[in-house]
This record gives C-alpha cells, sequence and structure tokens, in this order.
C-alpha cells in the first residue's frame, strides 16, 4: 500500500520500502512503562533500519514520571540496547532526534493542552502534517480519561491531517466494561480511527492463517464438518504469572488469553472466506464466528469448560512455586491459570465440530497452535496388517519454530502391509531467509498507514464478551470443583480437562 | 565408475540415510528444498569461491545446487560428480534441515552437452535459476540451452571484467533471444540500498524538486571499474525520464549528459582514493538542484563503517537527515535476496535499456 505522497516519487517505484506510511506523529501514553521499551521502540526502530518509518517521523512519550527529552532518550537508548547490543551512538541520534516527552497526569487537561501545543509545532518543523497515532499503553482504568481529554483538546479531529488511537489489551473486564468503553471512545472517535490492538493478530504465522486457507485450493474442499474431527488450539506457557499478579488476580487465564486471542485464532480457522482482503471484509466474517458461537449453559458447564490452577512443581528440573504461593497472589486464590474450553460453533461448515480450546501457565513449555484433525478413513483396507491408523493432522505452528506439519500414514518398507505415521515439516526459518517480523513492527505500520485489518472491531470484542460470559460469571462466583491448585506445574494441566473430550479417539496433543 | 542421474540420486540417498542413522548425533535430518540453482564456474578458483558462497547461501536459501566447471586438465576423467550434504543446526531445533550440493567436473566439450544431465538431477516442481557469475560469454552452447531451459539467468554485472561489453550485450539482445527466461543482476539488488537511500530524500514535497536536478555525483574508489554507479546513474536517468545527449560510449567516462525537462543534467562518476579494500563500492551519491529552491541531497558513508548518512541541505540550512546501517550484503547475501521472488525487475529491465542507450551497440559475435 503506497501512499499518494510517496507515488508521487518516481524514485520510489518498485523499492521494497514503497509501503512506507506518510509523515506522522506517534503519542505514547505510559511511555515509561515495559510495553514502550520492550516492544514498541524496539519495533519503531526496526522499521526504521528497513526504511519503513515515514522520513518525518515524531516520537512523543507521554506519563507521570518527570522526565525531560533527554532523560526520556537515555531510558529508551539503554533498553533498546538490550535487543540491539550493536547500536552505535551515530544511529541512536539519527534515529532519536525527533523524539520528546510530556510529563503530566493522564486526568490533567493541561497536559493534553500542551501536547497539542508540541504536536502542531513539530507538524511545523518536520512537515508532519498533522497526522497524529494516540498508543494508549496503559492500565485500563486511566483510559477514559485520556480519551475524554483528547477529545476535549480537539485532538480526535482530521482536518489537516488524520488522527488514530491505538487500544492495547485488555479491552473491557466484562461484556458490560467493553460496552461502555466502546460507548466512551466512540464518543470521541469514530470507529475507522480506532485500532484495537491484539498482538497475536499481528504474528506472521496467524496472518499465514489466512494464506494458507485462502491462497491455496487443497483445503478448503476438506474444512468442514464432513472431514474435520474436531480442532485444538492451544496457547501454553511455561512461565508463571512473574510480575503480573496484581493484573492476573483479577483477569485469569479467560480474560488474558481466551477472550481475545484464542478467539480471533479460531476466528481465522473457522470463517467464511471473506469478499476482499480488505479490513471490514474480513471483521464482518470473524464476528459471524463469534456471533455464532453456542451458548454455555449453566447446567452443562463442566463438560464445556475446565479450570485449573498451578501448583508447586518442577520446571527443567528446578522447582517452581505454586500459584497462591508467587508474590501478591492471595493465598486462597481462586483466578484459574489454566483453562480448557470446547466452543461448538452453530454454523453449517461446522455443526457438530468441537473448538477445543486450551490456554495456561506453567505448563512445560511455551508453544502455540493450531492442529486441526481429520476424520479416520471410513473403511480400513488394511485391516490384517493395521490395527492402529492415526488420524491425519495438520498442524499449523504459530510460536515458536513457526510452520505446518502434515501428519499422515504411510507404508513401512517390507514384505507386509505395515503403516507408520509420518510428519511432512514446512518450517518459516527454514524456507525464507527473512526472519519473521515482531507483531508490534507489522501492527505499527498498519496503522501508520490505515489498514485496520489486523485490529479488532468494537463489536467483535463485544460478540467475543458476550460469548465467554457464562463461563465467567459461573467461575467467578462459585468455588472450583474440586481443590485448587488441581496440577501440578510443569504439567499439562489438570486430568479433568481429559473429560471433555468426549470421544476415546480425542487427546489433548502433547506439544 | 561411469555418472548416471540415478547413480547420483542414489548417492544421495545413501549420504542422508546415513546422516539419519547418525547415532551420536541422535537428532532428526530434514531435507528442505526452495529452489534449483545451477551455477556454471570457469576455473578451479572460481569453482572454489563459488562453491563456499552456495555453502552459506544454503543457511538461507535451502534447495538444490549444482555446480558445473571444466576439469582443471586434459588428465582428469571426462566426467566426475561430487556431492556434499549442508545441514543447518539452528538454537534449539529439534531438527537438522539439510540440503545438498552436486559438483559436477567436465572436460570442456563434455560441458557443451551437459545441460541435458544437469536438468536431469534437478528437483521436480520447482523453479531453475542458473548463476553466471563471470562476464556474458559468446558462443557457449551450455550458457545458451541454460539460459533457454532455466526460469531465470543471474549474473553479476559489476563483477565482469569488460563490463561495457557484457552490458551491451545484455541491453540489446537479452530479452528478444531468451523472451522466456528472466534476467536478475546481483549489482542491481546491491545498489538497492543506495537507491532506496536516494528515494527517501525525496519523499513527500520533496518530489516537486526532482524536476530541478542538475547535477548528480557518484563516488567510487579509484582503479576500479564504476559499474554500480554507472547503474545507479542509469537507474535515475530512466525513472525520471532523462535522455542521454551522445556520444554512445565503448569505456565508461567520468561525465554523462542528460537531457531533462528543464535543462540538462551532468552526472559525475567520480573515482576517489580510498583505503577500503572493497574499493568498487560506492561510497558517496550528491545530487544538486537548481530552479528556485537550490538544494543538496547527499547519501555518504558515514566514519562509522556500519552508517551511512542521507542528508538534504535546502537554502543553508538542513533539512533532513538520518543515519542508517549499511553493512555490506556479500554475494550468498545477495543470492538469497534476489531468489525471494521468481520475476524480473521492471525498473532492471528500464536501467538496462538506458545503459544500452548510453554505450556503443554491441558486436554479437567475436570477430
Amino acid at each position: 500500500m503506497a501512499t499518494a505522497a510517496l507515488l508521487e516519487n518516481p524514485l520510489r517505484q518498485g523499492l521494497f520500502s514503497d509501503r512506507v506510511p506518510e509523515p506522522c506523529s506517534l503519542v505514547i501514553y505510559g511511555a515509561s512503562g515495559d510495553l514502550t521499551h520492550r516492544k514498541l521502540v524496539p519495533a519503531l526502530f526496526d522499521l526504521y533500519e528497513k526504511h519503513l518509518l515515514p522520513t518525518s517521523f515524531n516520537l512523543v512519550g507521554i506519563s507521570r514520571s518527570k522526565m525531560t527529552d533527554e532523560e526520556f532518550k537515555k531510558h529508551l537508548k539503554e533498553s533498546l540496547k538490550q535487543s540491539e547490543p550493536q547500536l552505535s551512538d551515530s544511529l541512536w541520534e539519527s534515529f532519536s532526534q525527533n523524539f520528546h516527552y510530556v510529563s503530566g497526569a493522564y486526568d490533567d487537561f493541561k497536559a493534553f493542552q500542551t501536547l497539542s501545543k508540541l504536536l502542531d509545532e513539530l507538524d511545523a518543523e518536520n512537515g508532519t502534517a498533522a497526522n497524529r497515532i494516540f498508543y494508549l499503553s496503559t492500565p485500563p482504568n486511566v483510559f477514559e480519561a485520556i480519551i475524554s481529554n483528547l477529545g476535549a483538546a480537539g485532538l480526535n479531529r482530521e482536518e489537516k491531517g488524520y488522527a488514530r488511537i491505538v487500544i492495547e489489551k485488555p479491552f473491557g473486564h466484562d461484556l458490560g466494561s467493553a460496552k461502555e468503553l466502546n460507548r466512551r471512545v466512540k464518543e470521541v472517535f469514530k470507529e475507522n480511527q480506532i485500532y484495537r490492538i491484539d498482538h497475536y493478530l499481528g504474528k506472521e504465522t496467524v496472518q499465514n492463517l489466512l494464506v494458507m486457507r485462502f491462497a491455496n485450493s487443497i483445503f478448503e474442499p476438506i474444512w468442514d464438518r464432513r472431514h474435520v474431527d474436531h480442532v485444538q488450539i492451544t496457547a501454553c506457557e511455561d512461565l508463571g504469572v512473574g510480575s503480573r499478579a496484581g493484573y492476573y488476580e483479577s483477569s485469569g487465564v479467560l480474560r488474558d488469553m481466551f477472550q481475545n486471542h484464542l478467539f480471533q485464532v479460531m476466528c481465522l480457522i473457522a470463517m467464511e472466506p471473506p469478499v476482499t482482503y480488505e479490513a471490514n471484509a474480513i471483521r464482518d466474517e470473524k464476528l459471524k464466528i463469534l456471533k455464532s458461537i453456542r451458548p454455555f449453559e449453566d447446567r452443562t458447564l463442566s463438560q464445556f469448560a475446565v479450570r485449573g490452577q498451578y501448583g508447586p512443581g518442577y520446571l527443567a528440573g528446578a522447582r517452581v512455586p505454586g500459584y497462591r504461593q508467587e508474590e501478591g497472589v492471595n493465598p486462597k486464590s481462586i483466578t484459574p491459570t489454566y483453562a480448557a474450553i470446547k466452543v461448538f460453533l452453530d454454523t453449517w461448515r461446522w455443526h457438530g465440530v468441537p473448538f477445543l480450546l486450551r490456554s495456561g501457565k506453567r505448563l512445560p513449555k511455551r508453544a502455540t497452535e493450531v492442529a486441526i484433525q481429520f476424520k479416520e478413513p471410513p473403511n480400513l483396507l488394511f485391516k490384517s496388517n493395521v490395527t492402529d491408523l492415526s488420524p491425519n493432522v495438520l498442524v499449523v505452528r504459530i510460536q515458536p519454530d513457526e510452520g505446518i506439519t502434515l501428519k499422515f500414514e504411510t507404508k513401512v518398507p517390507g514384505m507386509t502391509m505395515e503403516a507408520k505415521t509420518v510428519n511432512m515439516d514446512f518450517r518459516y526459518g527454514t524456507t525464507f531467509a527473512e526472519g519473521t517480523s515482531e507483531a508490534y513492527e507489522r501492527l505499527l505500520l498498519d496503522c501508520m498507514l490505515g489498514d485496520a485489518t489486523l485490529f479488532i472491531r468494537g463489536d467483535e470484542t463485544e460478540a467475543a464478551w458476550e460469548a465467554l460470559m457464562p463461563v465467567l460469571n459461573r467461575w467467578e462466583t462459585t468455588e472450583p470443583e474440586g481443590d485448587f491448585p488441581n496440577y501440578e506445574a510443569g504439567s499439562w494441566g489438570p486430568a479433568a480437562a481429559d473429560q471433555m473430550l468426549e470421544k476415546p479417539w480425542r487427546k489433548w496433543r502433547r506439544l | 565408475m561411469t555418472v548416471s542421474a540415478q547413480s547420483i540420486e542414489k548417492d544421495l540417498a545413501e549420504l542422508w540415510k546415513a546422516g539419519v542413522e547418525d547415532k551420536a548425533q541422535q537428532l532428526g535430518l530434514q531435507r528442505v528444498y526452495t529452489t534449483n540453482l545451477v551455477a556454471y564456474a570457469s576455473d578451479h578458483e572460481e569453482g572454489y569461491r563459488v562453491e563456499q558462497i552456495l555453502n552459506d547461501l544454503a543457511e538461507k536459501h535451502p534447495g538444490r545446487y549444482i555446480l558445473v566447471r571444466p576439469a582443471a586438465d586434459r588428465s582428469e576423467p571426462p566426467l566426475r560428480s561430487y556431492l556434499s550434504g549442508h545441514c543447518l543446526f539452528g538454537a534449539g531445533r529439534e531438527k537438522r534441515v539439510c540440503c545438498d550440493l552436486i559438483k559436477l567436473v567436465a572436460q570442456p566439450e563434455i560441458i557443451e552437452n551437459l545441460y541435458g544431465f544437469t536438468f536431469s538431477l534437478l528437483m521436480p516442481d520447482l523453479p531453475v535459476e542458473f548463476w553466471w557469475p563471470g562476464d556474458l560469454p559468446y558462443e557457449n552452447a551450455f550458457f545458451e540451452k541454460m539460459a533457454q531451459e532455466s526460469n531465470r539467468v543471474w549474473v553479476d554485472s559489476s563483477k565482469f571484467k569488460k563490463p561495457v561489453q557484457s552490458l551491451t550485450r545484455l541491453a540489446a539482445f537479452w530479452h528478444s533471444r531468451y523472451p522466456h527466461t528472466f534476467l536478475g543482476d546481483l549489482n542491481w539488488i546491491r545498489i538497492q540500498r543506495w537507491r532506496s537511500l536516494i528515494a527517501e530524500l525525496f519523499d513527500g514535497d520533496w518530489s516537486k524538486v526532482l524536476k530541478d536536478i542538475r547535477q548528480v555525483t557518484i563516488e567510487y574508489g579509484e582503479g576500479t571499474q564504476p559499474t554500480r554507479s554507472f547503474f545507479l546513474a542509469c537507474w535515475l536517468a530512466s525513472q525520471l525520464g532523462w535522455h542521454y545527449l551522445g556520444p554512445r560510449l565503448s569505456e565508461f567516462t567520468d561525465r554523462l549528459t542528460f537531457e531533462a525537462t528543464q535543462g540538462n543534467v551532468e552526472i559525475f562518476l567520480k573515482p576517489v582514493p580510498v583505503p577500503d579494500v572493497k574499493r568498487d563500492r560506492i561510497f558517496a551519491v550528491g545530487i544538486a538542484t537548481g530552479g528556485g529552491q537550490e538544494g543538496i541531497f547527499t547519501v555518504v558513508r558515514d566514519q562509522d563503517p556500519h552508517c551511512v548518512i542521507a542528508r538534504s541541505e535546502v537554502a543553508h540550512k538542513v533539512a533532513f537527515s538520518r543515519t542508517v546501517s549499511f553493512d555490506h550484503l556479500h554475494s550468498n547475501e545477495l543470492l538469497a535476496l534476489g531468489l525471494k521472488h521468481l520475476e524480473e525487475d521492471p525498473l532492471w529491465k528500464k536501467a538496462l535499456a538506458m545503459a544500452g542507450s548510453v554505450l556503443v551497440k554491441p558486436k554479437l559475435t567475436l570477430d
């Protein structure tokens, strides 16, 4: 997507960097926070190195801490050195030449007036043409204050350039709060100015789900209830709650992983082909999937959703504490750190096919994948010699070691008709010279280009909350079935998760 | 023993079987092919260099590689083959990712008819890339057939020993003689970052001053052929619609004059003394504009050898300055970049056509 300003430059034609946005200013709220230092600035630096950052670009950091521009830059440089140890002074000076800092409380209107004045000055100095992106990398409890002050300061207006707002998850705490937040944001910004970020959608392999499904003709005919036995979507982590206990205690695994990441991945797997590769066409199809989730019923919930919490255990041979022993966690906490849910989609294509979603902390490894398990052949031809055929499985590994594997049966060489399961592998890392980009790099670039395809629309977030609320309500108002903790750190989760699979041939995959 | 496609495939299968059975490693092994790449080396020395490049390329773009080179002397057998496997050990990977290199060493008269045999060794359904590292040959049957049958031929115009002759021939007849074969030039990929940095200087409102360019200076290392600089000049001229004002050149010159809509543009290819061993590189580009707003737009290598500075100064005021990383790209990296997409860059065709309009028309055969 080359912008008009670039198309006027004939020297840009044919260059790999013709996807360069127009000049703009990026304002980050929560600029002294972890996300800015660990993800956003490294992503901007990668864009800069790839010549994908606009030639005129201002970064304005805002947070409550008192700092000068120079101190702000110094902190950012120190953080960037972690990921870019070879960073030279001249490169840094050039990259950060238009970085600025404004300190102020998020509910202090004067700080927004100061910002507005600064942005006007920077536009005049650097030719950034009043194109502005406001990135909320703050705790959600200050979203509303920032948004309303942006509106009051007139920073939402698009008279000269564009004004966009990027909102980090969590987008709401439940359906009610999500609706309220949507209402508040939309009082100030139009939907096409709002970019709700789910960094999973920025991952190369998640985007590849679309390419795999819709750029190949071999998958689509078998992508339905007639051929697929079930779909497993797994996002597991070996880490515990770490320093995020405060956040995690009030969110738990369902809010942290299911409402956003896992539901979004499920949508990309299950949705119908969109009519075009455009933001709203794709988001319309995802919304249909979210709305087709069969409602969870309270009386049968335990057959469809299993929760867990890790206790002490061993990871890589080292003893690790249980969740309730982690710093900042209530010793009697019932916050789930693991969940497995069985989702049915009431659509023509997927009727009766379970989508098995699971995510947990302190599982044996960090991995995210989608596994589509196909039905067994209707008639086993090689009965006399082959007793145990494995079903075909198509696995899309999202992280790490991104790639696709097809599991199928093949004849073992010899005089007898024996079959053995083999894997056919495609690995990104070994097929493409270029490494996959960081998710934030892609999403920041898309936002600058005005491409909302990989961002979530307001109605999607509400539909996802709506589907999940019965589980959340039940789990937050009742004690867990059996005692917590119910799985050891370093294990694959509670045994109860196996019971919801129903059929003997359905097993959770060992990743 | 007679060399045959079957014997080579059998030996390769044995090679990989041995790899799988390597009990010491206890690791899985995965063969990955993303393309076929046939390379030709004119002698033993070049063969060694090309083999090293292919070894390095295997890490980034695993494929079926075939290297063909003439035997060192007449006492060698008519045709010999050497097989080797290349495995990549990624950090924490459970499997080794491997591909293979088949080296064919043959007497010259055998090579003339070796294209059929070479093709029988290729992986089916994958594109065929043919890399010819040296000057464009006259009357070479192997080149001729490979160029006709491959999907793309790669040359490196900056390595041509007789660049003017080879470039004029490429410009004059490549696309009529091999209409179905793409042509790729590693030199073009090499100067892509210069093009990108120059282009950045003229984004937005600055694109309006492109019509006012009056002078371009491209500095390169003294004592080397200015092929890279020349191509950069041809790219600028072709993108900005300039027309070369003769005379046609049989050797590179230090001054090229073009006609633009607002007057003439002089391009100077300026040799500068540099201590760097890589003297054939471009060291600086300066573009001066006239018209209402006089400006200087430069891209210059920084004192830090890993950086360049792109800068514009208009009316004696700095309008833009950016320092970016600029590490040297080796041939294997250039090839890896080039192999990413199977297509021919239309801009390269335009720049080559511009080169053809500047240089003398070629002789199609040797006298």
